[in-house]
């Protein structure tokens, strides 16, 4: 005990005053409380604030000090002024606890209606990348399709005649095949002139039903300002037990409408592919105009993007179905066409130069 | 092919504007690409009348007119001689619009006013060349506007026909298609040939020694033609659908391909050689010259009509010059055939030789049309060429042909077509069409074709004829009836996806580079003599030397897109392209096509900033990219070997991306050699990975590990190695020894230079020891933190600093 109290005078000193008895005790404890409670009310800082804590309520503060002397009191006494030091205690705590809280509050308030910003200047870091509109219109066509039941099929660029042409019913010496200028390749390959001869790799895997898209590159022997000897289509197709010409009609029109977000539906003209009868080109309203008439649809109000028709009885055969039980539908449409019109680029030639000033706004 | 619609109307009746007939067409499957009004926009020139026709005061050479355009009199200068007092003229009235844009404007002309301009033929489109003005027909009446008064208003059609539609080549054909769409009938011309005396066999003999070739040959002989131009409206309707006109004989020829669609051939009958006319196949090497002066080599499989002793034409392709119709010509040898398609197709291809006739042949003509072509032209000569024709025709038709007949179902058509057509409504399409049909007992027709319609052959083909005559807009849209499960898209496709995902979340820019290269790209990139990516696969026919080789590497493209947008000025480039490349496979047809991607940075890390100073990017800024993407792929055990540099890149800034025994990629700086042929002033980061290896190697998952609740403790260790020691190979090392406590090891400083020894770098490793089941002690820490200092000296040689 002596040993502590020579830590501090001032328990000490205050252990002796409390021994002069009850009362004296009560009046010491009073004046503690204002003491304490005016130096609360004066401290105008957290710090002052933990100090005024310290000199009262610290491990050797005046309350606590109070509290240790109460062992030398008569044990009657002792749980009545046990209960009243701890009765200042709780005030003084909670005095300081709230006047702390103001204080953070304030200081807190003060910090931010000082502290601003220059929201305008531009962000940290990288900015996204982009994809390239080609392969955006393929993700966007065949997420459509997906909804469809449509899965991806994809197929060699470097191909045989024969499933380039001869399968899809393009015989040799035919003028049908003026409509596609070949670029050949050494060993008598050709590079593929439409993704058409995915159909065929893909039956010939195959048994129906079948539902595919196939998206892809391909390469024509003409270079001008609407055409580039490289471009990309995709191609669908669809064989099941019955199929017609009005489903594919469906199929279109669920898809163009998806795609260009428009109501008005798809129209059918007669056409020719030697591997479709009938075949169709495919027009959609004029996406800029809405049909009635301007540049990019030449006045007509129609958009042609797609070509399509019956799959012809004589491709079938070629790859073992049976004409006479199952029947099918195949489309095609050019990826260029379509970017071009989604996104109102005018010329085909900006989709192969690859100017970043012209990525970046993908 | 062209047609005019007044023409049209001269076979089948319509009542039509040219605008709804245009879209007619187009419905039909003739699509019509374009219309063109003939005389369209020229009402301000108008039929008028000289009144008088004086010298002009200031010029020699011009006279001043007085001219009645039937409201009021104008005065004109005009430059031309070949007109007097009275005649009635063209006037161009102030306001017309000539061909070419010219704008008839009021002016003064050397000082006096003129008040518009007497028309030639060649002012309005009508001639390529003419001589003077226009003198009109004295009865037309003055005012009203001249292309009218002429019957010269039209529209022209220009139709893109399929190759299929070889019975549209033609003005009756294309009526023939109206008339079926609106159930009229076609009147066809009727053809009275007046026949003269002597009989045709005295005169022409024909012989088919190939009747592959040529299945039909027939000839008439008519004489005493002579040879003039052409009356103005035979000139003008030519003109109208883009055929020039010659002389009155060739003209009829060219009309009657264009109204029937058939060719024929006009011979100077003086230079067939006894009137025999020879059908037979070339001798190789024979040479042969056609009548627009070209001199052709010819092989054994081009047909030629020759006489006894040579060959006067190249059958259905074109005429010799030998036998040609000349101004001299009198008695003409008229052919009328019919050639074999892929025959005609061969040699016109081979010749480089595509004419009106062989357009047609290839596609293939109307074996019925020979004798009524033949008719309708020898008609047309004695008619305006005088020429007298000579009785009878030879009709040389060894195997003539039945019309095809096809069975059909109309249930199988409405099953195919999604209608509900009765049977009594495609019959009826089919007649309109001029196909016979006759039912059968089934509820089926047999269909008999005519032999124009040489496309159809097959059911198919009239289930098309009846969608196509009933209108494709009368189908309506259905969904198909289908229990089919798509796939999910394959881990391939997938991949793809996020490949180029994550490369745009890098900030990169996709490009899309032409698959075929130039031969040199593989010299440019420096590729060694021997490399195998030499071996591109050659186009055979490429439109430029830029575009002839098949990729084996994106390189060459990435490399020219970024010098094209550095000489724009665009520096600072983060481009990638995620495409095929093709490898020939030793020994097979079909070559490899894996898809490749490849990355491409220049230029400064970030954008311009208020906040950072620029930095240039570097090997580690590329490296980086395709860490993160091995982190996404889930691929492990990567290694960075150094060794076999690739010779496009820096050889001490590059490296083989290793897995396992495979090499999957390269990543390096770009040689400045290589730079240099690219024109590129600024280095260059590349990297280049096989995307099918991406896949095969993807999706290597570690096993999930729940974090340690546990604190940490971190060490910090400063190293001296020597230069050349990898980096890696210091956290290879403290990883080897697989201490469950080491929760993370990685380099945080390195430094070269004069403050450590020469041939040595210091790096500093922070080490972050965790255990997962306690907290632990300050000794537990020391221990494992010296078993990695004891291993890294003991293995590497490095000291501690």
């Amino acid at each position: 005990m002596g040993v502590r109290c020579s830590c501090s005078l001032f328990p000490f000193y205050s252990f002796f005053k409390f021994l002069k008895g009850t009362n004296d005790m009560r009046e010491q404890l009073e004046q503690m409380r204002q003491q304490a409670l005016s130096a609360i009310a004066a401290a105008t800082t957290e710090e002052m604030l933990n100090e005024v804590r310290v000199r009262y309520l610290g491990r050797k503060g005046e309350l606590t000090g109070l509290m240790k002397g109460l062992g030398t009191l008569p044990a009657d006494e002792r749980p009545k002024v046990g209960q009243l030091v701890n009765t200042v205690k709780d005030e003084v705590e909670a005095q300081i606890e709230q006047t702390m809280n103001r204080a953070r509050e304030e200081a807190t308030a003060k910090r931010l209606a000082t502290e601003r910003i220059d929201v305008t200047l531009p962000g940290r870091g990288r900015r996204q990348g982009s994809k390239h509109p080609i392969t955006l219109v393929i993700e966007e066509v065949s997420e459509i399709f997906a909804g469809l039941g449509f899965s991806v099929a994809e197929g060699p660029e470097i191909e045989h005649d024969w499933y380039n042409f001869e399968a899809l019913n393009f015989p040799p010496e035919h003028p049908a095949r003026d409509m596609q200028d070949t670029f050949f390749v050494e060993n008598q390959m050709l590079l593929r002139t439409h993704t058409s001869p995915v159909q065929i790799r893909t039956m010939l895997k195959q048994k129906p039903p079948v539902r595919i898209i196939a998206p892809g590159t391909v390469y024509r022997c003409d270079s001008d300002a609407t055409h580039s000897p490289m471009f990309h289509q995709i191609e669908g197709l669809m064989v099941d037990t019955q199929v017609s010409f009005a489903d594919l009609k469906g199929i279109l029109t669920t898809f163009t409408n998806q795609l260009f977000g428009q109501k008005t539906g798809v129209r059918l003209r007669p056409s020719f592919f030697p591997f479709t009868e009938p075949s169709a080109e495919v027009d959609i309203a004029c996406v800029i105009c809405g049909g009635t008439g301007c540049r990019v649809c030449k006045q007509t109000g129609w958009l042609e993007i797609l070509g399509a028709g019956m799959v012809d009885p004589e491709v079938f055969r070629h790859v073992g179905y049976d004409p006479e039980t199952i029947a099918g539908f195949a489309f095609g449409m050019g990826i260029e066409r379509i970017a071009m019109l989604k996104y109102g680029i005018s010329d085909m030639r900006l989709l192969f130069e690859n100017d970043i000033r012209f990525l970046k706004q993908f | 092919m062209k047609v005019t619609y007044n023409w049209l109307k001269e076979f089948v009746d319509f009542d039509l504007s040219p605008a709804d007939l245009g879209h007619l067409l187009t419905m039909l499957g003739l699509e019509v690409e374009g219309m063109e009004q003939l005389g369209g926009g020229m009402d301000e020139v108008v039929v008028a009348r000289v009144l008088e026709k004086n010298q002009h005061p200031n010029a020699d050479k011009l006279s001043l007119c007085k001219v009645d355009n039937g409201k009021e009199i104008l005065s004109v200068v005009c430059g031309a001689q070949n007109f007097k007092q009275g005649d009635t003229v063209a006037l161009a009235q102030i306001g017309a619009v000539l061909p070419g844009d010219f704008k008839i404007k009021r002016s003064k002309i050397r000082g006096e006013e003129s008040c518009g301009m007497l028309c030639s033929e060649k002012e309005l489109n009508l001639a390529d060349e003419s001589a003077g003005i226009m003198i009109l027909s004295s009865d037309l009446p003055l005012g009203t506007p001249f292309f009218e008064a002429m019957g010269l208003k039209d529209t022209i059609f220009e139709i893109g026909l399929t190759p299929n539609r070889a019975d549209c080549l033609s003005v009756i054909g294309i009526a023939r298609e109206i008339a079926a769409k609106l159930g009229k009938r076609v009147r066809y011309p009727s053809i009275v040939v007046p026949e003269y005396g002597q009989p045709v066999d005295s005169k022409v003999s024909v012989a088919i020694q190939d009747a592959v070739g040529c299945p039909r040959y027939a000839a008439r002989f008519i004489s005493g033609c002579k040879i003039a131009p052409s009356p103005a409206w035979l000139v003008n309707r030519l003109n109208a659908v883009g055929v020039r006109s010659i002389n009155n004989v060739v003209d009829i020829t060219n009309l009657v391909m264009i109204e029937l669609g058939h060719p024929l051939h006009a011979f100077d009958y003086t230079q067939v050689a006894g009137g025999q006319i020879i059908v037979r196949r070339a001798g190789e090497g024979e040479k042969f010259r056609t009548l627009d002066g070209q001199e052709r080599t010819l092989t054994a499989t081009d047909l030629m009509i020759c006489d006894r002793d040579r060959a006067v034409a190249l059958a259905g392709i074109m005429g010799g010059e030998n036998s040609e119709i000349t101004e001299t010509t009198t008695d003409i040898l008229l052919e009328s055939a019919f050639f074999d398609p892929p025959t005609i197709r061969r040699s016109s291809k081979r010749l480089g030789l595509h004419t009106e006739s062989s357009h047609r042949f290839e596609r293939g003509a109307d074996l019925d049309m020979v004798p009524k072509a033949l008719d309708r032209a020898a008609s047309l000569m004695a008619q305006l060429a005088g020429g007298n024709v000579a009785t009878g025709r030879v009709d040389n038709f060894p195997a003539p042909k039945a019309l095809a007949s096809i069975t059909f179902r109309p249930e199988r058509a409405n099953a195919m077509l999604g209608l509900s057509l009765t049977a009594e409504r495609m019959a009826e399409l089919f007649r309109n069409l001029e196909f016979q049909v006759q039912p059968v007992s089934n509820g089926s027709f047999q269909v008999t074709i005519p032999s124009y319609r040489i496309d159809i052959e097959r059911e198919i083909d009239l289930i098309e004829e009846i969608c196509r005559l009933n209108g494709f807009d009368q189908v309506v849209a259905t969904m198909p009836v289908a229990q089919v499960i798509s796939d999910r898209p394959s881990l391939h496709q997938r991949l793809q996806r996020s490949v180029r995902d994550h490369f745009v979340a890098e900030g990169m820019h996709e490009i899309v580079s032409f698959s075929f290269i130039a031969a040199d790209a593989a010299d440019r990139i420096n590729l060694n003599a021997d490399d195998p990516r030499r071996n591109g696969i050659k186009l055979c026919n490429p439109l430029a030397a830029e575009q002839a080789v098949m990729r084996t590497t994106l390189l060459p493209g990435l490399l020219e897109t970024a010098s094209r947008n550095m000489s724009f000025r665009s520096l600072d480039l983060r481009l990638f392209e995620m495409r095929r490349v093709y490898h020939p496979v030793p020994d097979q047809e079909m070559p490899h096509e894996p898809v490749y991607c490849a990355g491409l940075i220049s230029g400064t890390r970030d954008q311009e900033s208020w906040c950072q100073q620029d930095v240039d990017v570097d090997f580690y800024d590329a490296k980086g990219i395709v860490e993160n993407l091995f982190e996404l792929l889930q691929i492990r055990g990567v290694r960075w070997s150094s060794e076999e540099p690739e010779p496009f890149y820096h050889p001490g800034k590059c490296c083989r991306i290793v897995v396992g025994n495979s090499t999957i990629g390269t990543i390096g700086e770009i040689h400045p050699e290589v730079l240099k042929r690219y024109e590129i002033e600024q280095s260059v980061y590349y990297f280049e990975l096989n995307f099918e290896e991406l896949v095969r190697l993807s999706g290597s998952r570690k096993a999930i590990v729940a974090p340690s609740r546990f604190p940490d403790s971190v060490r910090d260790l400063a190293l001296l190695a020597p230069l050349d020691l990898p980096s890696a190979q210091l956290i290879d090392c403290v990883k080897s020894l697989k201490l469950q406590e080491l929760e993370k090891v990685a380099i945080f400083d390195l430094y070269q230079g004069d403050r450590v020894p020469e041939g040595y770098k210091s790096i500093a490793l922070r080490l972050r020891y965790r255990a997962s089941e306690r907290t632990m002690t300050d000794d537990e820490v020391q221990q494992v933190h010296q078993k990695v200092i004891v291993t890294l000296m003991g293995k590497l040689g490095v000291t501690v600093r």
